[in-house]
């Protein structure tokens, strides 16, 4: 006999935050086809922090002080949000992954690079950084590649690659800085368009998936069928991509949502600090720190901290829900 | 014998719990939006170093505040003017005798002559002083006497007899001890060509001057001014200690210009206009210059910043500006620019950002000089369809027919050109970016786009003088004494104060003409013709004078409060003690 079903508060409850974040993507996916009473970051200047529900006002839920519609800085801030934080954190997830994943497996003496690959990469790095003589890097490398070519037929010197102390000796670089005074700092010297912020908070996001699949991996790789393939003679690779690294991963599918909220709120942050992206892009957190400027527009407030809290808490209800 | 003991610290605890009382030389703490960046006296990047200058240095003339004119400083009396032929002005100064430096030698005429020379001498950072300062021709010294000279002026413009004493005399002794510029004759280094040969005397002078790197250690150019600076926190606080021991003490009676009260004045930097407010209601700031409207109103409702704190207000000098960077190919001809200037609503921009105080205008002359300003020309109104017909006009082009298709032109190679714009203003400014979203709201219903990039204060100076941007939203400074555009419009300060890059021959000379115009007659014809060109060029548009809005804690006074730069007079603002404040 089956048993009747209950209500379930857990199931309840993550119904809810998937309600939530589905509301909130689809705002994003479908705001340019919305018929708004006002568009973003336009000022209307007759209405400047105009309160919200006003009789005959096109501004449903006000206007900031530059007189910017709130409810249209609402709906395209959270394609910005969606945007830019779910691409950061999948983009943060999958380079963590690679590096960490590669990291685990082949530790600090498993993977050989020939000679002049490893000098040909360098040679990139260095030019890449644009370090004093930048264009010595790429000369470099052009002859490690030469080199590589010619030396084909005889054979190279392979060298161990310490993957495993670079990755690490990464993360603790990056872990040893807040990531807010990083971003700040980086932000602050260079100008950010949304691709470089993207790019900026990709790199300080990376390693905490790539420790979790780093330590994950450490324990996949004794596993007997990570043995056994390697005993059919699969090569290395082949093994790490399409049996470990997949079950390396299982740890992000908790800590994505956790990942995706922490960046969520570090734009915002940066937003509100006015250091982020650029004043014509609507954001939740610039839209928050308008706020500053009229201490009395409760409705600054009340909009964009009351969809940056639900999003954070339903992200962070899913990512408990996943442990 | 425990009771008197707790008794008096029961009082004690008391007085320190009543209203806190003021000491008359507890420091004066004073706002400002950003940091100087450079101390230099000949560089002068912006008003807040003009400011700290003045504590540091003084002039021949510098500004009373109490009415609004010119005084003698430096100079024991406003200066003997004659005419001389039809083309020269002769200037007679006599220094105060009581005038010292630091070391106690006196101030004299020979250094003030260092000082000319070094404003024109070369390698050295005074672009802006040789443009606003090249009408000096030569010195003559007084053989009679060390302390008198006469200064022989190009021209016979009216205003010399105030501009020929503005600026900051600095010790000889400091740049150039053996004197060697002595031998050097003024107009000589006026007229030096850029591409003259090195001079080996000249280049030791620079050299020692760069050396001493004045703009972040003015205590190695020490001045005769009142104040030294006692430390500079960058972008956060810089500290102005008086001299104890400073030569115009002894002046009776003392002159305005030669008061310095406040034992200490302390500049703290909070570029962010709420952090700001916050710090003067809780009292960390004295003195709020230049409060945005918004903040000034919403203080002036409250009753108990009423209480706490006094409010002025009075129109500035200071016109809210948008620039055109005319090097840039597409924005080198007028008619664009005359299109772009049709995209600000300059009505709507200034009642948003001004609430109605601050005043309209159609160029840099302030509305209230009823001589010289052109009211001819009637105020720009915002058209974006004039707009578009003037961008056909000047050959752009709509690249189709969607909302957001964006205009181009041929070139004059093969290369088209686009119309795109980035706009930089100083970050932070709420009302800048007001605008830099209009414009932009603007300039998107015709399709073209525009890049707003608020610029961190340390950046935005150079990223203008190096032409990085394509239009600057900025206030330009102006006063009530002189006209002289050639700092900002002349064809010889592009690369330096003239960040247009803006320049005509006729617009050269007629901006020569202004500044040396020799009836106010003549000068008022010259300066309307000058605001006509520049509405036809365009290369700036003039949006608005901003007031000046000031609030202060209660308990200070002789602020003078005013319409001239900074808007209140920093050296003259003393505490009321509290018997004087109890008074009714």
């Amino acid at each position: 006999m089956r048993k009747p079903e209950r209500f379930s508060l857990a199931g309840g409850g993550r119904a809810l935050a998937w309600a939530w974040l589905g509301l909130i993507t689809a705002l994003a996916i479908l705001a340019p086809l919305l018929s708004l009473p006002y568009p973003p970051a336009q000022p209307d200047l007759a209405h400047l922090a105009a309160p919200p529900l006003v009789a005959g006002s096109a501004h449903w839920l006000g206007t900031d002080p530059q007189g910017r519609d709130v409810l249209a800085e609402l709906v395209f801030g959270a394609r910005t949000a969606v945007g830019l934080s779910l691409a950061a954190a999948i983009l943060a997830a999958a380079l963590g992954a690679l590096l960490g994943g590669a990291a685990g497996f082949w530790r600090n003496s498993g993977l050989h690079l020939p000679l002049p690959a490893v000098v040909g990469l360098l040679g990139v790095a260095w030019w890449a950084l644009a370090l004093p003589w930048a264009d010595a890097g790429l000369a470099l490398s052009t002859s490690a590649l030469a080199i590589s070519f010619l030396l084909r037929e005889r054979g190279n010197l392979y060298l161990p690659v310490p993957l495993d102390a670079a990755v690490l000796g990464s993360t603790a670089l990056l872990g040893a800085v807040p990531r807010l005074v990083l971003v700040v700092a980086l932000a602050g010297t260079l100008t950010l368009s949304p691709a470089g912020l993207l790019a900026v908070l990709v790199l300080t996001a990376w390693p905490g998936p790539a420790r979790l699949v780093r330590a994950e991996m450490l324990r996949v790789k004794a596993q007997p069928f990570v043995a056994a393939a390697r005993a059919l003679g699969l090569p290395a690779g082949r093994v790490w991509w399409r049996q470990a690294l997949p079950h390396a991963c299982q740890p992000l599918r908790t800590a994505f949502p956790l990942s995706l909220a922490g960046l969520l709120a570090l734009e915002s942050t940066l937003s509100f600090l006015g250091i982020g992206l650029p004043p014509e892009v609507p954001s939740w957190g610039r839209l928050l720190g308008s706020a500053r400027l009229e201490p009395t527009a409760w409705w600054l407030v009340a909009g964009p901290g009351g969809a940056l809290l639900l999003t954070i808490i339903a992200l962070q209800y899913l990512a408990r829900a996943h442990r | 014998m425990r009771t008197p003991l707790l008794i008096s610290l029961l009082a004690a605890l008391l007085a320190s719990c009543s209203e806190h009382s003021v000491a008359p030389n507890q420091p004066v703490r004073i706002l400002w939006a950003h940091d100087p960046e450079n101390l230099d006296p000949l560089v002068l990047p912006n008003p807040n170093a003009s400011d700290a200058n003045n504590l540091l240095h003084l002039s021949l003339l510098q500004v009373d505040y109490s009415t609004q004119r010119h005084a003698p400083a430096l100079a024991d009396s406003l200066p003997r003017v004659r005419l001389s032929g039809d083309s020269l002005t002769l200037i007679t100064y006599r220094l105060r005798p009581a005038a010292t430096w630091d070391d106690g030698r006196p101030v004299l005429a020979r250094d003030v002559d260092a000082t000319l020379k070094l404003m024109q001498g070369p390698g050295l950072p005074n672009e802006d002083a040789r443009a606003q300062f090249s009408f000096i021709r030569e010195f003559r010294p007084d053989p009679t006497d060390p302390r008198r000279f006469t200064l022989v002026c190009q021209g016979q413009a009216p205003e010399f007899a105030q501009a020929s004493g503005d600026f900051f005399i600095l010790p000889e002794a400091s740049f150039d001890p053996q004197g060697s510029l002595r031998a050097y004759r003024l107009a000589a280094l006026v007229d030096r060509p850029a591409t003259a040969p090195p001079d080996s005397v000249l280049a030791a002078v620079a050299r020692r001057y760069n050396q001493a790197d004045p703009g972040q250690h003015p205590e190695r150019i020490s001045g005769c001014g009142p104040y030294t600076l006692a430390r500079w926190e960058k972008d956060h606080r810089l500290q102005f200690r008086r001299k104890p021991h400073w030569w115009a003490d002894a002046l009776r009676p003392a002159p305005f210009v030669l008061r310095a009260q406040p034992r200490q004045l302390d500049f703290v930097v909070i570029p962010n206009e709420a952090n700001a407010t916050l710090a003067l209601r809780r009292g960390t700031v004295d003195v709020y210059p230049q409060v945005p409207v918004r903040e000034f109103r919403r203080l002036q409702a409250s009753a108990a910043a009423r209480q706490q704190l006094a409010f002025y207000t009075s129109l500035s000098y200071d016109v809210v500006t948008a620039g055109f960077n005319t090097r840039r190919p597409a924005l080198a001809d007028r008619l664009t620019r005359q299109a772009l200037s049709l995209l600000f609503d300059a009505h709507a921009l200034l009642r948003a950002t001004q609430q109605g105080m601050g005043q309209r205008t159609v160029g840099l002359v302030r509305p209230t000089d009823a001589r010289n300003y052109a009211d001819s020309l009637p105020l720009l109104s915002y058209n974006t369809g004039r707009a578009a017909a003037l961008l056909r006009r000047a050959g752009w082009h709509r690249l189709g027919t969607e909302p957001t298709a964006g205009w181009a032109r041929p070139g004059p190679g093969s290369a088209p050109q686009r119309l795109a714009l980035l706009v930089r203003y100083r970050a932070g400014e709420t009302a800048f970016e007001t605008i830099g979203l209009q414009f932009r709201a603007a300039a998107a219903r015709l399709g073209i786009a525009v890049e707003l990039r608020p610029t961190e204060t340390g950046s935005f100076t150079p990223a203008l003088h190096a032409g990085d941007f394509d239009l600057y939203i900025r206030l330009l400074k102006g006063n009530p004494f002189i006209f002289n555009f050639a700092p900002i419009l002349h064809s010889r300060a592009v690369g330096e104060g003239n960040l247009t890059g803006f320049g005509t021959p006729a617009s050269d000379r007629l901006i020569e003409a202004v500044a040396a115009a020799a009836s106010p007659v003549l000068k008022a014809r010259l300066l309307r013709k000058f605001q006509v060109m520049m509405r036809e060029e365009m290369p700036l548009v003039p949006l608005f004078f901003r007031p000046n809005c000031l609030v202060a804690n209660r308990r200070l006074s002789h602020l003078y409060p005013g319409g001239l730069k900074p808007g209140y007079a920093a050296a003259a603002i003393t505490w009321v003690t509290p018997a004087v404040a109890a008074a009714p």
